[in-house]
């Protein structure tokens, strides 16, 4: 009983350490940010360096970054498309739920089919390996002329998330114990029922890696997809016309709203992991 | 036994694996029939091939050349008529026990509550009442291998194919686990096909012990094995019957040994 109050207090004691460690590593940032801005301004406590007010510009002080984000909720900022923040966090999110529904119908069933055939891996293997390494950035000129405004964006995020998702199935699909196979094929189960029942329940813990790994990689490719124009606003065309109209603590408040959103999208896909996990039985 | 009905034959089979450095030869005019509600164990040194039988009648494998009916038809390949056991139980982990033993039933689209019905038959048959929703991540090396059983059984297979299916458990789980599969065998008056490579598990569980040769696997001798059941290991017939088989298959071991050491 005593080891175990011990214990408790122990794993107490290590996850409050945790917090403290998290919670001091933002503070030095935050501080480091704050000493960078006020010596470009020459205020307290670099009263009487020389100021040199055109970097200053670029680097607002924290606070006034958190001021224009909530401004940016209620106002209207000249030439950011006429949008509240709230709009264009609804554009975005739009954009990569009509990416991630087209990567995830597209990749999975792709992934599969070359995970368990060598056919046709030797089919698709090539074309893979051919555009995997291409920056789905490099394509924005080409999308947004070929696809338009509405679709351009949509399918540069969707390359940034069909591949992770892609690979990894492929990679689950490829590793299913040969002897779950046989035992589903003497239990009278034909290749389409051992698709169903075995291959895709096996992969699931690797599709859920895909989608971490590719929501991520999505949410890089939608402020540079939306920069080049979007219909409708975006957080990334919100963050180029304010770079573009020299209005700093708007475009830093942007990068905040991208950072929480790709935070808040990878925190779902864990916890829909996590409980498909307990679902299923698996750890 | 005498009188009953062929279920397995077996007739000059053959098999040839095709390696880098050209083909091995498995097996080689290997012949067997299997009567019906009989209990055969295949025994013989590691790589002769018993294993390779087995799964040539399950239908996993093909064959390179003879026969093999199982009720008189022709094995083509895997099929619900032949339950089979595997030494690394083969349990689907995302399943529930219930689950993985409705499998072969929701293959075959019988309805939710027969289903139920017969889970919750086999669950009591192998002794698992109260671990029904308890994940095989939950259960010990023997409780498993239950449930492998019963989701073999959940098919009513006319036969039960057995690899090794004891070979990964402790020594005093493996003596229980024969003792409840011969309690389940003569419940279930299925034809059995075990591969051991335990002189003692051949001698205290089958009817007759086929021993194998070393590669090119063939039938070398079959013993059969008269004494009643339930069979005490320590008796003189036991003892004597176990050393009989360990004589034939240890002339086997040597061969195999010999195998090795020779270049080919």
């Amino acid at each position: 009983m005593r080891s175990l109050t011990k214990s408790l207090r122990k794993a107490f004691i290590s996850n409050w350490l945790r917090l403290v460690l998290s919670a001091a590593s933002v503070a030095v940032f935050l501080t480091i940010w704050w000493l960078l801005s006020a010596y470009l301004r020459a205020d307290w406590p670099f009263r009487g360096v020389t100021p040199s007010p055109s970097t200053a510009d670029y680097i607002p002080y924290w606070w006034d970054v958190l001021r224009a984000l909530g401004r940016s909720f209620v106002t209207h900022p000249v030439n950011t498309g006429g949008l509240f923040m709230s709009e264009h966090i609804f554009a975005s999110l739009k954009r990569i739920s009509i990416a991630f529904a087209l990567a995830l119908i597209s990749a999975v069933p792709l992934g599969l089919l070359m995970g368990r055939s060598r056919n046709a891996e030797a089919l698709g293997r090539p074309l893979v390996e051919l555009f995997r390494p291409i920056p789905p950035l490099a394509w924005v000129p080409i999308f947004l002329v070929v696809f338009k405004f509405f679709w351009g964006p949509i399918a540069i995020v969707f390359l940034g998330i069909f591949f992770p998702i892609l690979l990894n199935v492929m990679l689950g699909a490829r590793s299913v114990d040969p002897v779950l196979i046989d035992a589903a094929r003497t239990l009278g189960a034909r290749r389409g029922t051992i698709f169903g029942k075995v291959v895709f329940p096996f992969t699931t813990p690797y599709l859920m890696t895909g989608i971490t790994v590719g929501l991520g990689i999505g949410w890089m490719c939608i402020v540079a997809a939306e920069m080049l124009g979007s219909v409708g606003g975006g957080v990334g065309y919100y963050i180029f016309a304010a770079n573009n109209t020299s209005q700093y603590d708007l475009m830093y408040a942007g990068m905040v709203v991208i950072g929480i959103l790709s935070v808040l999208t990878t925190g779902i896909a864990g916890l829909i992991e996590r409980w498909l996990y307990r679902w299923m039985g698996m750890k | 036994m005498d009188g009953n009905e062929v279920v397995i034959s077996i007739t000059r089979l053959s098999k040839a694996f095709t390696r880098e450095r050209g083909r091995l030869i498995a097996l080689d005019d290997f012949g067997l029939e299997v009567r019906e509600g009989e209990f055969v164990c295949l025994l013989g040194p590691s790589g002769c091939g018993k294993t390779t039988v087995l799964r040539i009648v399950a239908g996993l494998e093909t064959r390179s050349g003879g026969s093999v009916k199982v009720e008189g038809k022709e094995v083509r390949d895997a099929g619900p008529d032949r339950g089979m056991v595997f030494q690394e139980f083969a349990l689907f982990p995302w399943r529930t026990v219930r689950k993985n033993i409705e499998f072969g039933l929701e293959v075959k689209h019988v309805p939710e509550t027969n289903r139920e019905d017969v889970s919750r038959k086999l669950i009591e048959l192998v002794g698992l009442m109260g671990f029904t929703d308890a994940h095989p991540r939950e259960l010990s090396g023997g409780m498993k291998q239950r449930v492998a059983i019963a989701r073999a059984l959940a098919n009513d297979p006319k036969v039960l194919l057995m690899d090794e299916p004891f070979g990964s458990l402790d020594a005093q789980t493996r003596n229980l686990m024969q003792k409840e599969l011969l309690r389940i065998w003569s419940a279930s008056k299925k034809t059995v096909l075990f591969v051991t490579h335990s002189v003692e598990e051949a001698v205290y569980l089958a009817d007759r012990i086929v021993v194998m040769t070393a590669r090119p696997g063939k039938v070398r001798e079959i013993i059969d094995v008269p004494l009643s059941r339930p069979r005490d290991r320590t008796s003189r017939e036991f003892i004597t019957i176990r050393s009989k088989v360990l004589g034939e298959l240890e002339e086997e071991f040597e061969k195999a040994r010999a195998g090795e050491l020779s270049p080919g």
